[in-house]
């Protein structure tokens, strides 16, 4: 019985446990190590973070910033799109709806990226476009490779993510609690944001956290999209790297994104506790 | 499937006999950083070239990926091995940037095989001796050399600024009309700043060949205090392919390019005729990528060979300048006889022999070349 109970699972999960110590914890353990062991004197101390604050202060401003924004309006867009697929308008712009929102999901970060490179250039696609709709002057455009185009792309690729998420959600909502509120004469608005969304706020924290860790995680869309500086910090890590084949710096870098991932991850996990470990 | 397997068994003895090497040395493993292309220039041209000249042998072709990190990745890969203390090393002959092959030297990785092949003397240029400050004399032998420049568009710009003083005050009166892509989306923004510190920081010649100073670096700070001050009127482009994009939409009249990439662009219609190229006073970097040969290559006759067909004078002239637009790696004069005369003139249509010469400048070596990228995040772009 023992063996059954005790022993049985442990050798059954023992493969998945050693591929994730050997591919995972072990890397993790020399990355943090080596974001204490100082590049050039290869002794123990903090220089690679005083180095990673001196320079990068502002890049990780930045890339709280840009990760906190582009989560917050994730968030936001998929309880949109989750509330007009529950809620409904004209059920074939419903049904193009939901055909559509998923799109982004099967298109790499590089390959929205580089496009983005030509439909938000000052003389690219999207500026044409509103040109020719005489929406703006062809004067007045202006490029937007910059921070807003490493928002947008983020936002365009990890919103159908969310969405996916959420609109699940909603979608296995007891639909009586809807009609009952609508029975009693609540729009459309206040049974999205009163009823729905109170129900389902976890399923949409989950999204937002899952792609706030994604973003942070992301170099080819700052590196293809952004121009100039501040940038990102996965940027100035393979700049670390690449440049100065600096790994101390590099991982002091990536020690501090690890503490804004783990931070968001730790919500995450006492969640999935908390339900008997469902994610 | 048995018949293929007779045929390279066979293959691979006519090559023992002819080479007289051991019968299991018939694969060369090719590792490249750069580009696709340059994984393709070996994979569909070389390759094949080398195999008519020896049945058999088979070639596997890979690529590591553009910029420093794609020769990072070559460098790590050999390391590894080195630290392992492996037998044989599983890459034969790889391609790699100036500077990592400088590094790899000091690691002490590389075979000095240029003595050994017959295209070894006809490379006189510094750039097969110093790399970036170490001496690589007989460990590498130039691929190509490649030489950055400004771009500008001839119908926007009348009279091109044709040093970094005349840019500075054109600048000034067209803001956001010049544009380079920083020090992180790629060399040819790199090379700008690293031009603009010979041209402002003083004492280039030093930069250059060394020695190392870290005092020189404290002269550099009105340098980069100006560099900061003409940022405010630039315009930032994503990369090197990102500059020349603009260029071709007219979102920038000026920018600093690659001229292979420059000319290949041109020749693919990606940017009007009208683009043109200067070299400004007084001077752009450019640099070379090697071809190296690691000391415990399981392939090494073969690799010598390899390298020189991929050095001759008729390879250098088809498959570097003809398809390329590279400068050559081995020394232009032996090119003549291979090269019609309307392709080289093409390739010295805007920037001449003389101010290639004059103007062409290596990168600094190593230590100042990281003080000046590092005193760019600190000073300028913070």
């Amino acid at each position: 019985m023992t063996f059954r109970t005790r022993v049985l699972p442990l050798v059954l999960t023992l493969p998945a446990l050693v591929v994730v110590a050997v591919l995972f914890l072990v890397p993790l353990g020399y990355s943090l190590l080596s974001a204490f062991e100082e590049t050039e004197t290869g002794e123990f101390g903090f220089g690679n973070f005083a180095k990673s604050f001196e320079f990068y202060g502002w890049d990780m401003l930045f890339t709280v910033i840009i990760t906190g924004l582009a989560t917050l309006l994730i968030g936001a867009l998929s309880i949109a799109i989750g509330g007009y697929l529950v809620l409904g308008g004209h059920p074939r712009l419903v049904a193009a709806m939901r055909w559509l929102y998923r799109w982004p999901l099967f298109i790499p970060f590089i390959v929205a990226a580089q496009c983005m490179r030509t439909f938000l250039a000052k003389n690219g696609i999207m500026n044409n476009l509103l040109v020719t709709a005489g929406v703006i002057e062809p004067l007045s455009a202006q490029s937007f490779l910059d921070w807003r185009g490493i928002l947008f792309t983020f936002v365009w690729k990890q919103t159908a993510f969310a969405a996916l998420l959420v609109s699940g959600a909603m979608a296995s909502l007891d639909p009586a609690t809807i009609e009952a509120a609508r029975n009693l004469g609540a729009g459309k608005l206040r049974v999205l944001v009163e009823i729905i969304v109170p129900q389902v706020r976890v399923t949409v924290a989950v999204g937002m956290i899952l792609s706030l860790v994604t973003i942070l995680s992301v170099l080819s869309v700052p590196l293809m999209v952004g121009t100039g500086s501040p940038t990102m910090l996965t940027v100035d890590m393979a700049f670390r790297i690449n440049s100065y084949g600096d790994y101390g710096v590099a991982n002091a870098l990536g020690f501090l994104t690890y503490l804004l991932a783990a931070t968001v991850a730790w919500f995450y996990l006492r969640r999935g506790v908390s339900t008997g470990g469902t994610p | 499937m048995r018949l293929t397997r007779l045929m390279s068994l066979v293959g691979a003895a006519l090559a023992a006999n002819v080479l007289t090497a051991p019968a299991g040395a018939a694969t060369l493993n090719v590792v490249t950083a750069g580009d696709q292309n340059m994984a393709d220039y070996v994979r569909d041209y070389l390759g094949p070239k080398f195999q008519k000249d020896n049945p058999g042998v088979t070639i596997n072709v890979f690529g590591t990926g553009p910029g420093d990190a794609g020769s990072q990745k070559i460098f790590e890969k050999l390391e590894a091995q080195q630290k392992a203390s492996t037998a044989t090393y599983d890459i034969d002959v790889a391609v790699v940037h100036q500077k990592m092959g400088g590094q790899m030297v000091e690691a002490g990785m590389l075979e000095p095989y240029r003595g050994k092949i017959a295209t070894g003397k006809l490379v006189s240029r510094d750039t097969a001796v110093n790399a970036l400050g170490v001496n690589v004399d007989g460990y590498v032998m130039p691929m190509f050399h490649s030489q950055t420049a400004l771009a500008y568009n001839s119908d926007l710009v009348k009279s091109p600024p044709k040093s970094y003083n005349e840019l500075k005050s054109w600048v000034q009166a067209h803001p956001k009309q010049f544009g380079y892509n920083g020090i992180k989306n790629g060399m040819s923004g790199v090379s700008f700043v690293v031009g603009w510190i010979y041209a402002y920081g003083g004492n280039a010649d030093k930069l250059m060949k060394g020695p190392y100073d870290k005092a020189v670096e404290a002269s550099w700070d009105k340098a980069f205090a100006d560099l900061k001050e003409f940022n405010k009127n630039v315009t930032f482009t994503p990369g090197n392919a990102g500059t020349m994009d603009m260029l071709n939409r007219g979102e920038i009249a000026i920018g600093p390019v690659w001229v292979d990439m420059f000319y290949t662009w041109m020749a693919d219609g990606k940017l009007p005729p009208s683009v043109k190229l200067l070299l400004p006073e007084p001077g752009m970097p450019g640099q070379p990528m090697f071809y190296v040969i690691p000391n415990k290559a399981a392939s090494k006759d073969l690799a010598m060979k390899f390298v020189e067909l991929a050095t001759s004078p008729a390879v250098q002239a088809e498959g570097i300048v003809k398809r390329f637009n590279w400068y050559p790696g081995i020394d232009a004069e032996h090119l003549k006889g291979s090269l019609d005369q309307a392709v080289w003139n093409k390739l010295f249509d805007d920037v001449s022999p003389q101010d290639l010469a004059k103007k062409g400048q290596p990168f600094p070596i190593v230590p100042y070349f990281s003080a000046i990228t590092e005193g760019y995040e600190k000073k300028v772009s913070n």
